[in-house]
């Protein structure tokens, strides 16, 4: 029987069948935290290994580490043990190739909407003229569903209109690689659809490398190239399946599809069991 | 005096009920015309009567002073020297406590070699040094100005750096990943972020301005609000001492109000945080 949507890669395997350098790789990447005299190991030695331009989507509960993995991609925290590497070269410091979302909000409040956006094309580093930056602004606010608020505070914003705001201002910049860690949390059901189908969009335009981290496992699955379900304390991988619903994806109807609802099924299973595992604890 | 009289505005703009009719503005004014008028006539009254008119004079007296005041035109001269001295102060305190503390703010070493002498010099009411600006400066208008300067300096300085510390580290990070230079961190979020703190500054030392010009008056000057009070003293007029007082009180209740609805009307204050 022929399951072309099940098919595992083991990480191994798929670096071998990678030609050049893995965009970003984890080997033996351990994070160890020590809060008041106890060791946590937030992250248990994992290996990873993302190809330029994958989609990856890390799914799991809360606490297993993936913001984790997503701090040290970005150099935000160096490894306890092991090796982060970008791009073939070790992370040392802030990885400015990357754009990051973080959970935490840090639009900058005394600017307004398209001000923020704006950000990172006033830097030195881009360089881009006021009236480029004007037109992309706009394009990107109408982008993420925030046209008609370009003058208005953050502090006049709901959560969720503020989380797009912080999309639009790195999406804006195009970097190499995109860190987001549940960007589409605070949406409703519609807008997280829409925001979904803009970003694989975009992404697969720009050939922009992601990863992708969220609790919710059909969204993991209706825009990731390959979803790795984490499991808690320590956090680690518990599974890793390629999806082979081919792209470019319909996310409105993607759920309806094939491969779809088993796919869905098997990493639910092995979500469930992580889930039952973490609340007795 | 005003945020009151507009509660009284919105009150009478509500349907009369019994028991809210003694807060239509009508009554209210009339109310407090009535506690003022019972404190003049029982002072005029027990002027000379019950107490020596030496000691508490009498409005009567006191007015006749204010009055003498208003025509000779000394009233002007002291109201001037004190206003003077507070706002010539308060400028040269405001810039250069918001300049150094700018600059020790950006150079971090720095500020930690100086500051424990700054802090020593925070902790003290400034009115110690008074005398000592008397002597190095002379009884004029200039030791009341630097008496107002270093006491606004202090304020304003560690307003600004305690505005420059208060920063994310999660939003200077999130900068730094987009690719900012410290130079872009530092115009683009330090110096935003301390702006509410240096207002705020801004606006607390208008009134410890006040207190020190007065009080720089009152220990040693020739003009002066503060002065007025201090002369009279001396030569036991006690007319000219509460006429002074209620000169203060008014110079008060006007630099207030001049404050109050500057600080409503200036849009660069609000800042939606």
């Amino acid at each position: 029987m022929q399951n072309n949507s099940l098919s595992e890669v083991p990480h191994v395997v798929a670096a071998e069948r990678m030609g050049g350098v893995p965009r970003i790789e984890l080997r033996g990447a351990e994070k160890c935290f020590s809060t008041r005299g106890s060791e946590v190991q937030a992250l248990a030695k994992i290996d990873l290994t993302v190809r330029p331009q994958e989609f990856l989507a890390l799914v799991g509960p809360s606490g297993c580490g993936k913001t984790t993995v997503l701090n040290l991609v970005a150099g935000l925290l160096s490894p306890t043990s092991g090796q982060v590497l970008y791009n073939g070269a070790p992370v040392t410091g802030l990885n400015r190739s990357v754009g990051y979302i973080t959970q935490k909000d840090t639009v900058l409040p005394w600017r307004t909407v398209e001000s923020n956006v704006g950000i990172a094309l006033e830097l030195h580093c881009r360089n881009v003229p006021a009236s480029e930056r004007r037109d992309r602004v706009a394009r990107m606010i109408e982008l993420v569903g925030l046209k008609g608020f370009e003058k208005h505070f953050p502090a006049e914003l709901s959560g969720g209109m503020r989380r797009r705001v912080a999309l639009a201002r790195t999406l804006i910049y195009e970097p190499e690689t995109l860190l987001m860690d549940e960007p589409f949390g605070a949406l409703d059901a519609q807008l997280k659809l829409l925001m979904q189908d803009q970003l694989q969009k975009l992404t697969h335009m720009a050939k922009i490398t992601v990863i992708f981290v969220t609790h919710d496992l059909s969204e993991a699955i209706a825009l990731g190239d390959r979803v790795a379900v984490f499991s808690p304390r320590p956090g680690s991988i518990r599974t890793m399946r390629k999806v082979d619903i081919p792209r470019p994806r319909d996310i409105f109807n993607v759920r309806f599809s094939d491969g779809f609802s088993r796919l869905h099924e098997e990493l639910w299973n092995e979500l469930k069991d992580g889930i039952a595992y973490g609340t007795n604890v | 005096m005003s945020a009151t009289l507009q509660a009284d505005a919105a009150t009478a703009a509500m349907p009369q009920r019994n028991s809210r009719l003694w807060k239509t503005p009508a009554v209210l004014t009339v109310l407090r015309l009535l506690i003022v008028a019972v404190v003049l006539v029982s002072w005029e009254f027990s002027s000379d009567r019950i107490i020596s008119k030496f000691w508490v004079s009498s409005p009567t007296a006191v007015f006749a002073v204010f009055q003498l005041w208003v025509i000779d035109g000394s009233l002007w001269i002291h109201l001037g020297a004190t206003l003077q001295a507070i706002v010539i102060g308060y400028v040269i305190g405001c810039a250069s406590g918001i300049l150094l503390g700018l600059l020790l703010g950006f150079l971090p070493r720095v500020q930690r070699i100086f500051v424990p002498f700054f802090s020593a010099f925070y902790a003290l009411p400034k009115i110690a040094l008074a005398p000592l600006f008397v002597i190095i400066l002379g009884i004029g208008i200039e030791s009341k100005i630097c008496l107002v300067a270093v006491t606004v300096f202090f304020l304003l300085l560690f307003a600004t750096m305690d505005g420059m510390r208060d920063i994310d580290e999660d939003v200077v990070e999130s900068l730094e990943i987009m690719g900012a230079t410290r130079t872009e961190i530092a115009t683009k979020l330090v110096m935003p972020a301390a702006k509410p703190w240096i207002f705020t500054g801004m606006r607390l030392s208008v009134r410890y301005a006040m207190t020190a010009a007065i009080l720089g008056e009152v220990i040693a000057a020739n003009r002066g609000i503060g002065f007025l009070i201090e002369y009279n003293s001396g030569m036991f007029n006690a007319a000219g001492v509460f006429a002074a007082v209620a000169l203060l009180v008014l110079f008060g209740v006007a630099v207030t109000e001049f404050l109050t609805r500057f600080e409503r009307g200036s849009a660069v204050e609000k800042l939606p945080f």
